[in-house]
């Protein structure tokens, strides 16, 4: 009895970590974009599900999971720097309402893209062979694939914070962040820095679809529940904190699955509850800061 | 004198269009004026405030599941339902701003939009009231107050609509060309400097934000014995998204613009709609047009075209 | 009697100590330069008066009534007005609208949401006034944000004037001006406030807009006051030659 509730605790964190692994994908690309460009981008639930499905099918034709898990990431990325350079470019120095516009439109255009592409039925994808056993935590089964998210996750997360600390790229994109005009007179190229973080922003946000699609299937109805989420864990977390990103993500994987697993009625009105929480607490997030 | 004269042949074309339109374009032109006024009303807050609201569908929605509410269990006529749900939305409005207004910018937005989604899950929740995810069906549009059966006939109702949309519309206009929409103005231009000046500039805020939620509230209010139902895509974040860029569309800051855009975007809809499946490519084409080369929107360069020669002219 | 009065003013930033138990009296037809380098609490002191800061200790009192604890927006409805060190203007307004709006914030019917004809007529007569006094009645219609970095400066005093204050607080009116501007501001100033009716305290880095402005002079210098007096007594000061290493001394020649 004591050991069962033990190994419930145990598959249940690893729930948690997992889920904060796909959220964080989502999430971090959503902030790095609204960092450096202040544009808050209404396609990214789309750009999540265009990942999910363009994996979908290169994992058909290749017949790896993995090709599809590298290659995706890459089209849609460039797909979102084309965006940047062609539309965006156009708009820095209008007001955010114009970006809204333009992110909505994009998020319309790649919606109807999808369903014409590979029609209106949810895809479901395989669980790669090497992952497709279970592991016993404390006796409990748990499956490796999601046992890989936590794992990559993690890795990634460690990934994208040493790329930030420490290469000169993350060191543009943290001063740009900080003080455009102040990076542009230190000759940074600030554009190649927005095109560039557009579109590792919406590969990031592929990456998630990919890494997804094999739990709850590639569908249509995708974007609309996913960009709330984004928008959830980047408001608590802070809009434009790497870290910020990251406790969002965890906290919303946590009251999703322990909320669905205790309190299902509740769960999904009590993230927002806590969403407006830390705003009243914190305008800007938890690590953000207030405009 | 002139924008008066406008104004009535306008009002007297749009009286007279149950006579020359078909019963489904009646429907649409309906529904175009509740969304109309749902737009304007997000334009007190947008353009004479700018404070940009994510979650303009809580006002809507809010409306739309209390008139509901009220037609389905009470024996409220349906202009006392529809005002007493505009009412609702208002003094609901007053807590949200109360909280939004601690924040101002992107903070702002996302406060509105952390509400509406609130909202929104709630009525997933409260089952008893709201009818969870099947909503709330077979709204009426009850006769009265007096036996009064005028308002429920599909023309009726659509004067009724129209009445309300020209009294918001009056009370918009004469609202943000009074001292108290000078202060708003001095907010979107400035709010550090309005404040400065010696203007409570938060109560401001409030008093325009509960009276914005009150007429979007109308709206919705409106739309529930239209459609004869309220479900919980009146509160999602969809629609927030959808009034902000009809507002947009037709030009912030107008009050005639965003009825414009909301029309258009309504018959837009409608027309791809019928032509074509793939509607929404179109429909996201068009947003980028318009970003691109109507900045101002299409009243915002009407109005700029038609001053233009006036003033060259002095 | 002092219309406004300081009494052992300080405020503390953690361990940083910005205005240390500053004490000065301003009275009624009065101009009072607060000077001192940079750093030394000017700007701070004038968010203390007009409550953009709460003080860690000690009052400020208007005509005999206590404003610590209310709100700027209170303490300007009591009479006392504010410029800032940078430009902040309504930028597509214009600049008769611009100081309407100022004149508006001190009607008892500023917040009317309907009509408002005789509210606007009032405001507008007294913007036009302060315009007037200004030098700035001839771009009356022009956006604001389209005027002479100068002319913004000037607006800014006006839209202070035009609320028709008792104190009022001017806060580097000449910065950015070049000499010639500066020159003209001077002029225009003093005739303003040679008429007796206001009381104004001035911050100010140029020693010689202070010099042709002010009546008495409080130095501060890390906080806290180390002079008070006429400007004749300040310049002898040893205290203070001592702080500005003699910087000032040449500026009044």
């Amino acid at each position: 009895m004591q050991l069962g509730t033990l190994a419930l605790l145990l598959t249940q964190t690893a729930n948690v970590l997992s889920q904060t692994a796909l959220l964080f994908f989502l999430g971090v690309g959503l902030t790095l974009i609204f960092g450096i460009m202040r544009v808050v981008n209404f396609a990214h639930g789309t750009i999540y599900m265009l990942g999910a499905y363009i994996g979908y099918s290169l994992a058909r034709v290749t017949g790896s999971f993995w090709v599809a898990l590298i290659v995706a990431p890459i089209i849609v990325g460039a797909v979102g720097v084309a965006f940047e350079a062609g539309i965006l470019r156009r708009l820095y120095g209008r007001d955010g309402s114009a970006f809204l516009m333009v992110t909505f439109g994009l998020a319309l255009i790649l919606g109807d893209v999808v369903q014409i592409g590979w029609g209106a039925s949810a895809l479901r994808v395989a669980v790669p062979d090497l992952l497709s056993g279970v592991v016993l935590l404390l006796g409990e089964p748990f499956p490796d694939y999601r046992l890989f998210l936590a794992g990559f996750g993690v890795v990634m997360a460690i990934a994208i914070w040493q790329v930030l600390e420490r290469t000169r790229f993350g060191l543009l994109i943290r001063a740009t962040s900080q003080n455009p005009e102040m990076a542009r007179a230190l000759g940074t190229d600030v554009q190649l820095i927005r095109s560039g973080v557009f579109g590792v922003g919406c590969g990031l946000a592929a990456l998630g679809g990919v890494l997804a699609s094999p739990l709850v299937t590639a569908s249509l109805g995708m974007a609309a529940s996913m960009i709330i989420d984004a928008f959830v864990i980047v408001i608590i977390g802070g809009m434009g904190s790497f870290v910020g990103s990251l406790i969002g993500a965890f906290l919303v994987a946590f009251v999703q699955v322990f909320g669905n697993f205790y309190l299902p009625e509740l769960a999904i009105a009590f993230i927002y509850l806590i969403m407006l929480l830390v705003l009243i607490v914190r305008p800007g997030g938890l690590l953000g800061k207030e405009d | 004198m002139g924008a008066w004269r406008g104004l009535i042949l306008v009002v007297a074309v749009l009286a007279l269009a149950p006579l020359g339109l078909p019963p489904y374009m009646m429907t649409l032109l309906t529904e175009a004026l509740i969304l109309g006024l749902f737009a304007m009303s997000l334009d007190l807050m947008v353009g004479y405030t700018r404070l940009v609201s994510f979650g303009h569908a809580a006002a809507y929605g809010f409306g739309a599941y209390c008139s509901g509410w009220l037609l389905i269990n009470t024996d409220l006529s349906l202009p006392s339902a529809v005002f007493v749900a505009a009412i609702a939305s208002g003094v609901l409005a007053i807590g949200v701003a109360w909280v939004c207004t601690r924040s101002t910018g992107v903070s702002f937005s996302m406060l509105t939009l952390a509400f509406a989604q609130l909202l929104y899950a709630i009525t997933f929740r409260w089952t008893s009231v709201t009818g969870g995810s099947d909503g709330l069906a077979g709204i009426p549009r009850r006769p009265g107050p007096f036996g009064l059966t005028a308002l429920t006939s599909k023309t009726g109702f659509y004067f009724f609509v129209l009445g309300l949309l020209v009294a918001a519309f009056l009370l918009c206009r004469q609202l943000v060309n009074s001292p108290f929409g000078a202060v708003l103005r001095g907010i979107r231009e400035n709010e550090a400097k309005t404040l400065a000046l010696g203007y409570n500039t938060r109560a401001y805020k409030i008093a325009v934000v509960a009276l914005s939620y009150a007429l979007g509230g109308l709206a919705g209010a409106l739309y529930a014995p239209f459609a004869g139902f309220a479900n919980s895509e009146l509160l999602f974040w969809l629609l927030s998204g959808q009034v902000l860029i009809m507002v947009i569309v037709g030009g912030a800051g107008t009050l005639i613009g965003p009825i414009l855009g909301a029309a258009f975007f309504m018959f837009a809809q409608h027309q791809l709609s019928s032509y074509t499946e793939s509607w929404a490519i179109y429909f996201g084409m068009l947003f980028i047009f318009f970003v691109l080369f109507v900045p101002r929107g299409i009243w915002g360069s009407v109005a700029a075209r038609l001053r233009r020669p006036a003033a060259d002219g002095r | 009697m002092a219309l406004l009065e300081c009494e052992g003013l300080t405020r503390r930033f953690g361990g940083l100590v910005a205005v240390s138990s500053v004490t000065m009296q301003v009275a009624t037809g009065e101009v009072r330069a607060v000077i001192g380098p940079n750093g030394a609490g000017k700007s701070t002191l004038f968010n203390l008066i007009n409550g953009v800061l709460p003080p860690s200790a000690g009052l400020v009192r208007f005509d005999g009534e206590q404003l610590t604890g209310l709100t700027p927006a209170q303490v300007c409805q009591r009479g006392v007005s504010r410029t800032f060190q940078l430009t902040a203007l309504f930028p597509e307004m214009t600049v008769r609208e611009n100081a309407s709006l100022a004149a508006q914030a001190r009607d008892a019917q500023r917040w009317l949401p309907f009509g408002g004809g005789a509210v606007f007529h009032r405001a507008r007569a007294k913007a036009d006034a302060a315009l007037e006094r200004l030098g700035l009645s001839h771009v009356a219609d022009r956006p604001a944000g389209l005027l002479s970095h100068g002319d913004q400066r000037l607006l800014e005093v006006a839209m202070a004037l035009a609320q028709e204050p008792r104190l009022l607080l001017l806060d580097e009116p000449t910065q950015g001006l070049s000499v010639e501007e500066t020159q003209q501001a001077v002029e225009t100033l003093k005739t303003l406030l040679a008429g007796g009716e206001l009381a104004v305290v001035l911050v100010e880095h140029d020693m010689e807009v202070v010099f042709r402005l002010a009546h008495k002079i409080t130095v501060l210098h890390r906080g806290a006051v180390i002079a008070d007096g006429t400007p004749e007594e300040v310049k002898a000061d040893p205290g203070v030659q001592a702080a500005y290493l003699g910087d000032f001394a040449d500026a009044a020649d």
